[in-house]
């Protein structure tokens, strides 16, 4: 087996939402395959032929390549990215983008963004150990980091938590409690003003340039 | 904890292929040969992420493949150094406490990141932290410490870690060793190739479950404070 050449061992960071996506993909491709290759196959032995190999010669339809390997390490790396301790299921791509814009004017590190992204920390312990010099950095702004976290995570559906999630106007108890959760949590920071705080500067974790 | 590696490397596609898209094919073999593998330096790929460039397909004498000159970038796992983790125990020796990601589990907590004082209980496979214990403490000490101020980092917790450092070794065979003729049976290696280092002494690091109660805690101090006020 020869060994590739390494032309630059790490040329961008993936976020672990971005990771997951593309192995989900990778993960129904493959799974699709299957199927129309079970099919073609219980076509070919309802029609009584013996071979199922073109009579071009070329590849036998039904049978998919099992790359084992890559199959484990999909299929492990899922559980992982999505087990019920990791914030990917209440992440979506835009609410990403969004955080990325709105982490801006702290002047965080590529990397502090890259694993408040992937962590998602919902309070101050978690926020400590990402930012390094937290206290001295941000000071009283760590709310606002965490404000901006916390918006944009789905934590549940029923409730209106993020830009992303619709505003029903109706007059549902719960979801008054809700918006009032978020004057009281920072006073001059609630949902629809994280709205504005975007601007043109593009996140910086979107490495999905082609 | 993810990146993208961008590598060189020369494909053989088999005639069977012929048929459908190339750059299929040729991501199906750069996947084939890379998922699951830990190259050198560059860490766990995990698949392709997309061709980059690939030359025209050559035939070389001796058989009938097509053979490709590509340039791909490839989903590597690799975290950095400083980057917080979250992980489940995997096992405790008296040597640290092994970590899982599930897809990875060489990640190591060596005694000497874990918070102090700490000691392993042999008797329930597992350490333990007394946060109101002296940090000179010995561990024959700490282990008469009633069980109730214990913090145990047990088997299958979720931990937040801190990489501290990873390591490369390389399991190259090298020549076979002779002795008088006979070839030496070589000792089997059972490093792994690549090693991650994680810390788990640091405010917020550790088990998750400690500092969501102890975050719970102060959350009713402060909820309690506003009543008063």
């Amino acid at each position: 087996m020869t060994l590739p050449q390494v032309i630059n061992a790490r040329a961008a960071l993936l976020s672990n939402y971005e990771v997951l996506s593309l192995l989900r993909e990778l993960e129904s491709d493959n799974l699709a395959r299957t199927k129309i290759a079970h099919r073609i196959k219980k076509e070919e032995e309802a029609s009584g032929l013996g071979s199922t190999v073109p009579a071009g010669g070329g590849k036998d339809p039904t049978k998919v390549d099992a790359h084992e390997n890559l199959r484990t390490v999909c299929f492990e790396a899922i559980q992982y990215l999505s087990s019920e301790f990791q914030p990917t299921a209440a992440q979506t791509p835009e609410a990403i983008t969004q955080l990325v814009k709105s982490l801006e004017p702290y002047g965080l590190t590529k990397a502090e963004k890259l694993q408040i992204v992937n962590l998602a920390p919902r309070n101050h312990v978690e926020l400590y150990v990402i930012v390094e010099e937290l206290e001295d950095r941000l000071a009283e702004r760590m709310g606002e980091v965490i404000s901006g976290v916390e918006a944009s995570l789905v934590l549940d559906p029923a409730l209106p938590v993020g830009p992303q999630a619709p505003q029903p106007d109706t007059q549902n108890p719960t979801i008054e409690d809700a918006s009032g959760y978020w004057e009281e949590d920072d006073g001059e920071y609630n949902g629809e003003e994280f709205d504005d705080q975007g601007g043109d500067i593009e996140g910086d974790l979107d490495m999905e340039e082609e | 904890m993810f990146n993208l590696a961008i590598l060189k490397d020369t494909v053989a596609v088999h005639p069977s292929d012929f048929g459908g898209p190339q750059g299929q094919a040729i991501i199906n073999e750069l996947n084939k040969k890379y998922a699951n593998r830990i190259l050198h330096d560059v860490g766990l790929c995990i698949c392709v992420f997309d061709l980059t460039e690939a030359g025209e397909g050559k035939v070389r004498y001796g058989d009938g493949f097509l053979w490709y000159k590509v340039i791909f970038r490839m989903v590597v796992f690799r975290p950095f150094q400083t980057e917080v983790l979250l992980a489940k125990v995997k096992s405790s020796d008296h040597d640290g406490v092994r970590l899982s990601l599930d897809f990875f589990d060489d990640i190591y907590v060596p005694v000497h990141y874990l918070p102090t004082p700490n000691a392993f209980d042999p008797n329930e496979r597992a350490h333990f932290w007394v946060p109101s214990s002296d940090s000179e403490s010995k561990p024959h000490e700490l282990l008469d410490t009633p069980i109730a101020e214990r913090m145990w980092i047990d088997k299958g917790e979720i931990i937040r870690v801190r990489v501290e450092s990873d390591e490369f070794y390389d399991d190259e065979p090298g020549p076979i060793k002779m002795t008088e003729g006979v070839q030496v049976a070589k000792e089997v290696q059972s490093r792994a190739p690549f090693t991650i280092f994680a810390s788990m002494a640091e405010q917020g690091l550790g088990p998750t479950s400690w500092w969501n109660a102890a975050q719970m805690e102060e959350d009713a101090e402060e909820g309690g404070a506003m009543d008063e006020g």
